[in-house]
């Protein structure tokens, strides 16, 4: 039975390689990301270990916070005085501070430099190469307040020399350098697109404001000593609060916090793969229906001859395996390449990854053989036990195969696993839980494409009604095609409606998210002008800004928006700070209790409603709070306010602010200005802020507008991973036109005998094929904007505020089905015109 | 045709046969009753063959008797089985192992050489055919040279002689061969018939076969005749003249 299986297989090369393609492009993506992602680590980790493998021991205060999520821990500098003690224990060879803060370079054209997201870092430089993790190729190092040390990718890029002078932009006042000399971050030419500024150990300590005091200091023991009694020694001779940990520790914790955002960005793709992947599913499923039943006799003549229905089970599964198999080759393969290319693509976005081999483990080549077969074999278990159920009479010429759709049966299950979607929907949506979200809309899929077939032929019917008005006799065969099986019909276009209904989905919510985000700042900030520094990862900037502004003639108001981390009740969270001189004219604040300003400026926190309603807080409660520069304390409730997206959910005064945090930066300043917003004004701003080139000076409406563009940046991106999915959607329908084509061959023989042109002929499968594709996207449409809504509208509590259909993207998509249709049917089409007129009506 | 020698005393098992063999289709008003309680034995190492007119039930018998359709009431036998007893699984076995099939058309897997087509069963059952019977056939049907070749790139008569290979390569209890030479040319129809004779008369191969042509008939030790549901007639040593001769009474 093997032999007959194989040989079966190969018969069909063509019908079943593009069945495969689907399958393939699926696995490309998976394996991909998987390579992908197992080569940024393992860059990182070689990285990290590399910089941090001469450093045997880090002295540095013990974690802020005690739930710290994702990321490194907060922590306070400790004091200089430590050093000595430190250079004092017994084994200990050198040991030496060291600090980090905020410093941006600003380009020979005058604009600052950034690199898509990533952070300005400025460091102090050690003099010893085996302690330092900047590695000098270039010049000296930095031995005046004046010199500073440049990145070699920063350097290349903009063509600065050593000797040149740069203005850096800084926590206080911009100055200018002399670049004293060219770094790397270990091997790399910067830190994964970071910029790296670096100076001599007391200028550094000056600028990030750490006078008298160091983030770290870094210990190297003398050779051959016993490491564990060194390190017992060190922490003997440390003050409370401070830890001495090894170099293996902090590289370690370093590539941790590289490794959650990473898992963060594959989890995001693989998601998207998966999708493809249960698009493929449907695909094969379809192709192989449609191959049993083209082979129906041949598989009754077996049973006739005596295979079993195990055997011929077993057959099915077995082709469907192989392909699986060698879909999942052919896609490993590609995944690899795909992860260079995106690897080549992060490098043109500017983001240079350390250089390292192309990760390939033994993981990724089992993923890819597990899901690319694991989809193929489910897929194709349905069709499999269909070709059991064959009787063997079927294999005599006279038999008249009862085409029993059991449809009955197939109405009351798709109804059923549909309603289980939708409750597990509900439930993940008000919970909420990914996963349940997940299951639910993969169940109501799966449902709706069961149930498609009852509407599938009203439906052809009424799409089809003008083409056979515009086409003749072409559109009115094709009509009849697409309504001659609509279970055929239905589940062809079953992929396209996932892959729609997951676009409609997305179109929606975005545009929910777009209108929201666009009336949630004309709630939230009432001042002219918003200053903002988008460009840096994190978007800080000095808060010298705010007296800059001053400057400029006709503002009313001036606030500056501070942002923090800090542990509220035990657990952590986000603390953002707001001038109290006239605040109601650069921020709204609606009241429901307590007081705003006054509040503030007494040294009170506000909370937002949604938070004093889940703590069951209100106005005079006390809490307990901590913060990693001063410790633990208690606060008092000033007043609870309306939900403001820009704000977040707790408010204090930036005297408050400012005395709670060491040299913070502003991530906002906002301004308002007498009679209003006004080109004249803004350009007064620009001029009073020009020494600040990575700022960014908006009006209210340009902010907006700003948002809305991020969130369509962030559709675009979305729609080109959902893309995938509806190129394998597409990929489906092709195959089944061909095989309807390769069914009907006598049928066509016949049109073409009786005179039919090769023109009608085409028109007619192109025809079949819109009204299939306009089937798919109708419905895929109606049950994404469903999906999307229902998910707007569970967003409400978050800031998801309107909810917006936006029907003429929806009636785009629905065109843009039509057209792949049409194009879809190109191959097809043609493949049928050409048939040979006498052939095909002696063919059975 | 000579007569072969009748069994001694003691009672020969039949290959199959019917016992008050009724299979209708339809309901109500367009109930059909294709066979119309037939009683019918075909004997251990003879050729018979069924004749009728189109709509006579002579394919619809073939078909119950085989195993491939289930009557609506009545027994049938292959040898001491029961075929009714059977579950799916019991009757793919027996077609597997104790039946064989000719059929007019469409007998072999397209997408399998001539040689694997044979040895199809075989596989089908895990077991090997018997080398020397194989060779044989083979060279007895003259096909040799078509072993590799697909049914696709062979002639109609060597089809039919690749699947009379297959169909006695088991050895099988009873063959069923329903009108073997409806598609063939008269050189490949006699050819085949000759071939079919030969295996009864030679290897001792019990033969159904399902024909309307006389001269098909005229190969067969006995013919049963059928019309309208029922066994009306039989003729033992036939001729293609006393065949053509009953039929003409029949019709009367």
């Amino acid at each position: 039975m093997w032999k007959a299986t194989i040989k079966g297989l190969l018969a069909h090369k063509l019908r079943l390689a593009l069945t495969g393609l689907a399958i393939v492009l699926g696995v490309t993506f998976v394996s991909g990301t998987l390579v992908l992602t197992d080569t940024l680590h393992n860059t990182f980790t070689t990285l990290f270990g590399h910089i941090y493998q001469n450093i045997d021991f880090e002295v540095r205060a013990k974690a802020a916070f005690t739930n710290n999520g994702s990321g490194t821990a907060t922590r306070k500098p400790i004091p200089q005085s430590i050093v000595t003690a430190v250079r004092g224990v017994p084994g200990v060879a050198y040991a030496q501070g060291s600090v980090t803060g905020y410093a941006q370079f600003i380009a020979p054209d005058g604009k600052a430099v950034s690199t898509g997201g990533a952070p300005n870092i400025g460091l102090s430089f050690d003099p010893n190469p085996q302690l330092s993790s900047l590695h000098l190729t270039r010049g000296t190092a930095p031995t005046t307040s004046s010199d500073v040390l440049m990145d070699v990718g920063t350097a290349n890029k903009y063509h600065f020399r050593v000797g040149q002078r740069v203005r850096i932009l800084l926590s206080g006042p911009p100055q200018t350098f002399t670049i004293r000399g060219l770094v790397k971050f270990g091997t790399a030419d910067n830190l994964a697109g970071a910029t790296i500024a670096g100076f001599d150990l007391p200028t550094a300590q000056r600028l990030f404001g750490e006078v008298g005091r160091y983030d770290t200091i870094d210990v190297l023991a003398k050779p051959g000593v016993d490491k564990a009694s060194v390190q017992r020694g060190i922490a003997q001779v440390l003050p409370a609060g401070v830890e001495v940990v090894t170099g293996q520790t902090v590289a370690n914790e370093q590539t941790n916090a590289i490794n959650q955002a990473l898992s963060f960005f594959s989890t995001a793709l693989l998601v998207f793969a998966f999708i493809s992947l249960f698009v493929g599913g449907f695909t094969i499923f379809n192709t192989f229906s449609i191959i049993v039943g083209q082979r129906t006799r041949e598989l009754a003549l077996l049973r006739v001859l005596g295979a079993s229905r195990r055997q011929v089970f077993r057959s099915v599964l077995l082709e469907a395996t192989i392909l699986g198999i060698v879909a999942s080759l052919v896609g490993l393969g590609l995944g690899v390449l795909t992860a260079v290319g995106l690897e080549a693509l992060l490098k043109g976005f500017g983001i240079t990854l350390p250089s390292g081999p192309l990760v390939f483990e033994s993981r990724t080549v089992v993923a890819a053989l597990v899901v690319g077969v694991g989809v193929t074999v489910v897929s194709a278990v349905s069709p499999a036990r269909r070709a059991v159920r064959i009787p063997p009479v079927a294999a005599l010429a006279d038999y008249r195969g009862g085409e029993d759709e059991s449809s009955r049966r197939r109405i009351v299950v798709g109804t059923v696993i549909a309603a289980l979607g939708i409750v597990a929907l509900a439930f993940g949506l008000t919970k909420p839980a990914i996963q349940l979200v997940g299951v639910g809309a993969l169940a109501v899929f799966i449902g709706v494409g069961m149930l498609a077939p009852v509407v599938a032929r009203p439906m052809s019917s009424a799409l089809g009604r003008p083409l056979a008005g515009l086409l003749g006799i072409s559109g009115r065969l094709g009509r009849e095609n697409s309504m001659r099986s609509p279970r055929r019909t239905a589940q062809t276009a079953s992929a396209l409606m996932v892959g729609l209904a997951l676009v409609s989905t997305i179109a929606v919510f975005g545009a929910s998210l777009s209108r929201s985000a666009t009336s949630s700042v004309d709630q939230a900030i009432s001042a002219d002008y918003i200053v903002t520094n988008p460009g840096s990862g994190g978007g800080g900037f000095s808060g010298s800004v705010a007296t800059a502004a001053a400057r400029v003639p006709g503002l009313s108001a001036i606030s500056t928006v501070y942002s923090g981390t800090f542990e509220f009740q035990n657990s952590l969270s986000g603390l953002t700070s707001v001038s109290t001189d006239h605040l109601s004219q650069t921020v709204i604040l609606r009241m429901v209790a307590g007081r705003g300003a006054p509040a503030l400026s007494a040294g009170e926190l506000l909370i937002d409603s949604s938070t004093a309603n889940t703590k069951h807080l209100e106005v005079g409660s006390v809490v307990a709070v901590r913060f990693a520069e001063t410790g633990s304390s208690t606060m008092r409730i000033g007043g609870i306010f309306k939900p403001n997206a820009l704000l977040g959910s707790f408010v204090v005064g930036d005297g408050f602010f400012l005395s709670h945090f060491n040299n913070p930066l502003a991530v906002a300043v906002l301004l308002r200005a007498r009679g209003g917003a006004s080109g004249a004004g803004e350009a007064a701003v620009t001029t009073a802020l020009k020494a600040y080139p990575n700022l960014t000076i908006q009006t209210r409406a340009q902010f907006e507008k700003t948002q809305q563009a991020q969130v369509n940046q962030l559709l675009g991106l979305v729609y080109a991973l959902l893309g995938l999915a509806v190129v394998i959607a597409l990929i489906g329908i092709v195959n089944t036109l061909m095989l309807s084509v390769f069914e009907r061959t006598h049928e066509i023989g016949l049109l073409r005998a009786v005179g039919m042109r090769r023109r009608q002929v085409r028109a007619m499968i192109r025809s079949e094929s819109v009204i299939l594709s306009l089937f798919g996207a109708v419905i895929g449409v109606v049950v994404g904007t469903a999906l999307g809504v229902a998910f707007a509208a569970s967003l409400k509590e978050q800031g998801i505020t309107d909810i917006v259909v936006p029907v003429s993207n929806l009636i785009v998509f629905l065109i843009i089905a039509a057209l792949l249709g049409l194009g879809a049917a190109s191959f097809p089409a043609r493949r049928a015109a050409k048939l040979d007129v006498l052939a095909a009506i002696a063919a059975e | 045709m000579a007569l072969t020698d009748h069994a001694p005393s003691a009672p020969v098992l039949p290959a199959a046969r019917a016992v008050d063999l009724v299979k209708t289709y339809g309901k109500g008003d367009a109930a059909v009753r294709a066979l119309d309680g037939v009683n019918v034995e075909f004997e251990r190492g003879r050729f018979t063959a069924v004749m009728g007119p189109s709509g006579s039930g002579k394919s619809t018998l073939m078909h119950c008797m085989a195993g491939l359709d289930v009557p609506t009431s009545g027994r049938t036998f292959v040898g001491d089985q029961e075929i009714g007893l059977l579950d799916d699984a019991g009757l793919t076995q027996m077609r597997r192992d104790r039946i064989g099939f000719v059929f007019q058309s469409f007998n072999l897997v397209p997408t399998l050489s001539a040689g694997e087509n044979i040895t199809l069963p075989a596989d089908l059952a895990g077991t090997k055919v018997d080398q020397a019977w194989f060779d044989f056939l083979i060279d007895q049907l003259g096909i040799r040279d078509r072993l590799s070749h697909r049914p696709n790139e062979m002639s109609g008569g060597q089809q039919q002689r690749a699947a009379c290979a297959r169909a006695l390569i088991s050895r099988p209890d009873l063959i069923f061969a329903d009108e073997p030479t409806g598609n063939l040319d008269s050189n490949s129809s006699a050819e085949m018939l000759s071939f079919l004779r030969r295996s009864v008369t030679e290897f001792g191969q019990s033969i159904v076969m399902v024909t309307h042509d006389p001269r098909g008939a005229a190969h067969a030790d006995r013919v049963v005749f059928l019309a309208d549901g029922q066994v009306v007639g039989e003729l033992l040593s036939p001729s293609a003249d006393s065949v053509l001769e009953q039929m003409k009474q029949l019709d009367t």
